[in-house]
């Protein structure tokens, strides 16, 4: 018979006569592992979760041009009212994102005056395109508009009695614009009072090709903070002026680090505790199989060969250990996310590895002490019962 | 005339301040049926764990088959062990969890390589050959020394070590082990050192050996 699958044999005999202990240690180590696991799990679905939260909020940040005192905003926050115009040039933007190697969805904005009738309109060029992607919460009146067509912010449309089908004609720096209404926008928002159409008809009209007043990005919230992205950007960007949007990423971030924090802390005092426990167990079985050490010893078994007989226990133990505790484990977090996210979990295979890797470490980790007494042990004496 | 197989010059073990073996010197030549005799504590027991490479003596030389044992590392009285000497335990040491075969392959994993097929030779020559896939606790005291000789030789020792084989056995059973032990011997020409407290086994060697408090004090030929 080759000598591993003997070694392997007597492992498993071994464990099996002694089943009471080896079912003590392994729940010891699945318990373990699978709490491991289970937030591992959970965590790494928040992190997604919240990702998913935030980037229904829309952009997360904004960029002006630095001298700029722009009236701009979202969602009730106010960055400035323009005081002076001031733009951003759309390619230097464009080299500085792709520069900066972000994951960011980008959206851009030149907002200026057109004169109509006897007022002056506040006109925002944007890609509509973009406006639907980041701006999903928009509701819309009739539809978006193609060429030569235009949307009207509700609280303006209502002001100016306006309505989809009506023809405005606009006068720019430069030309003058025949737009159709195509449809009524409201975004509960200073956007309300503003007039849409395509960028590059916008800059034309006003004759600022290739300038920008207003770049909103979403920046996919990864590892790295918001702030840092921002930071980020702000350096690649000096003539312009990089805000965070909203509090809500940074403070869902900083929630999702507090409470990721909470779970390595209780996943550490929990593996500590099973360490110990694994270590006591594994104490009082070399110190109760003394005598068989010191006959393996007898009959030639180098202290190195004896040693990795009860290794190989203690890592078959973790082995076991890690299965159960990954399955337990995915149960745990399903449970968990289910009663507390209202979320199903992920199905996550390379936890396994994370599970396999806790409950064997664990259980090598409390053996070396055994392991060491195993290694030290005098045949004669351990054979008289010593 | 025949080698000498072990010789001790001034051979000492002292365990602080009590010295359980005062040098000895003693010769044993190869296929020889050495008894050991004495009371308890006399030091028969550490004269054989010394001889087997279980002990390393205080003082003194020891050379057994070729062997100097105080030259040896811890794995180098290892690799002597399985590669020189069979040992057999008053009480049996057998594991609990294996087999009488596979307590018998457990000697040749440490030796080489654990073969089945020999392993059940083996306990068929001791008479066991219908009790191979049983246990230790489902084996009497006699069983399980015969399982415990089957370790001990298979893998054809120099030198075959006997801690009170008999000790813990009745008369019949005794006689049994004897008898064996002297076909084994007569088949496989090992060399045998039995420590024992009883006369009627001493008896089956060729010559005794007496101890007492660590003194070899008399040592007489047997006519087995």
């Amino acid at each position: 018979m080759h000598r591993r699958r003997w070694l392997l044999q007597l492992i498993l005999r071994a464990l099996a006569h002694r089943k009471g202990r080896t079912l003590l240690l392994l729940a010891v180590l699945a318990m373990a592992s699978s709490l491991a696991t289970a937030l591992g799990i959970v965590s790494s679905s928040m992190g997604k979760r919240v990702a998913e939260e935030v980037r229904k909020y829309g952009a997360n940040l904004i960029v002006i041009p630095e001298s700029a005192r722009l009236d701009v905003g979202s969602g009730g926050l106010n960055f400035g009212v323009v005081s002076e115009p001031a733009y951003l040039p759309q390619r230097q933007v464009e080299d500085a994102l792709n520069k900066s190697g972000l994951k960011v969805e980008r959206s851009f904005h030149l907002r200026g005056a057109m004169h109509w009738k006897d007022s002056d309109l506040m006109v925002e060029g944007v890609n509509f395109a973009d406006i639907r992607r980041l701006f999903p919460w928009w509701q819309l009146k009739g539809r978006w508009p193609a060429a030569g067509e235009t949307v009207v912010g509700s609280d303006l449309a209502t002001r100016l009695k306006l309505k989809p089908g009506d023809t405005l004609e606009l006068d720019g720096k430069a030309q003058t614009l025949r737009l159709r209404i195509s449809g009524i926008v409201s975004s509960g928002g200073e956007e309300d009072g503003l007039l849409f159409l395509a960028l590059p008809e916008l800059q034309q009209a006003l004759g600022l090709d290739g300038q920008l007043t207003l770049v909103r990005l979403m920046v996919t919230a990864g590892k790295d903070s918001l702030k840092k992205n921002a930071a980020e950007l702000q350096l690649l960007l000096p003539s312009a002026k990089v805000n965070e949007v909203r509090q809500t990423a940074r403070t869902s971030e900083g929630l999702l680090a507090k409470v990721k924090l909470l779970m390595i802390m209780v996943t550490a005092v929990v593996l500590v505790s099973a360490g110990s426990s694994v270590a006591g167990t594994m104490s009082t079985t070399v110190l109760e199989r003394g005598k068989e050490i010191g006959l393996m010893k007898a009959m030639g078994g180098t202290r190195w060969e004896v040693m990795l007989i009860f290794c190989g226990e203690a890592a078959m133990l973790g082995v076991l250990g890690g299965v159960a505790g990954y399955l337990f484990g995915s149960v745990i977090a399903q449970f968990i996310t289910r009663t507390v996210f209202s979320a199903s979990a992920e199905f996550i295979p390379w936890f396994s590895g994370i599970s396999l890797g806790v409950s064997l470490f664990l259980a090598l980790l409390g053996s070396v002490g055994p392991m060491i007494a195993v290694f030290k042990l005098d045949p004669v004496r351990s054979l008289r019962g010593e | 005339m025949a080698t000498t197989i072990i010789e001790t010059g001034g051979l000492t073990r002292s365990y602080g301040d009590i010295c359980a073996l005062k040098p000895l010197d003693l010769q044993v030549p190869e296929g020889e049926w050495l008894s050991v005799m004495g009371h308890s504590g006399s030091g028969k027991s550490t004269l054989m764990n010394l001889v087997g490479g279980l002990d390393r003596p205080s003082a003194g030389s020891l050379m057994v088959g070729g062997e100097d044992l105080l030259a040896l590392s811890e794995d180098g009285l290892a690799r002597f062990r399985r590669e020189f000497v069979g040992i057999i335990f008053q009480q049996h040491h057998l594991v609990p969890y294996l087999t009488a075969v596979e307590n018998v392959m457990l000697a040749q994993y440490f030796h080489s390589v654990p073969d089945e097929a020999e392993a059940r030779s083996a306990l068929e020559r001791v008479g066991l050959g219908h009790r191979l896939k049983n246990r230790p606790g489902e084996l009497s005291g006699g069983e399980q020394q015969r399982v415990c000789i089957a370790r001990a030789i298979i893998n054809s020792p120099k030198l075959l070590l006997g801690d009170e084989p008999t000790g813990n056995l009745d008369h019949k059973s005794t006689v049994m082990i004897m008898e064996l032990l002297k076909e084994l011997r007569a088949e496989e020409r090992f060399t045998v050192v039995m420590v024992t407290h009883n006369q009627e086994v001493a008896a089956w060697g060729d010559r005794t050996i007496y101890l007492d408090d660590g003194v070899l004090v008399r040592e007489e030929r047997t006519n087995s």
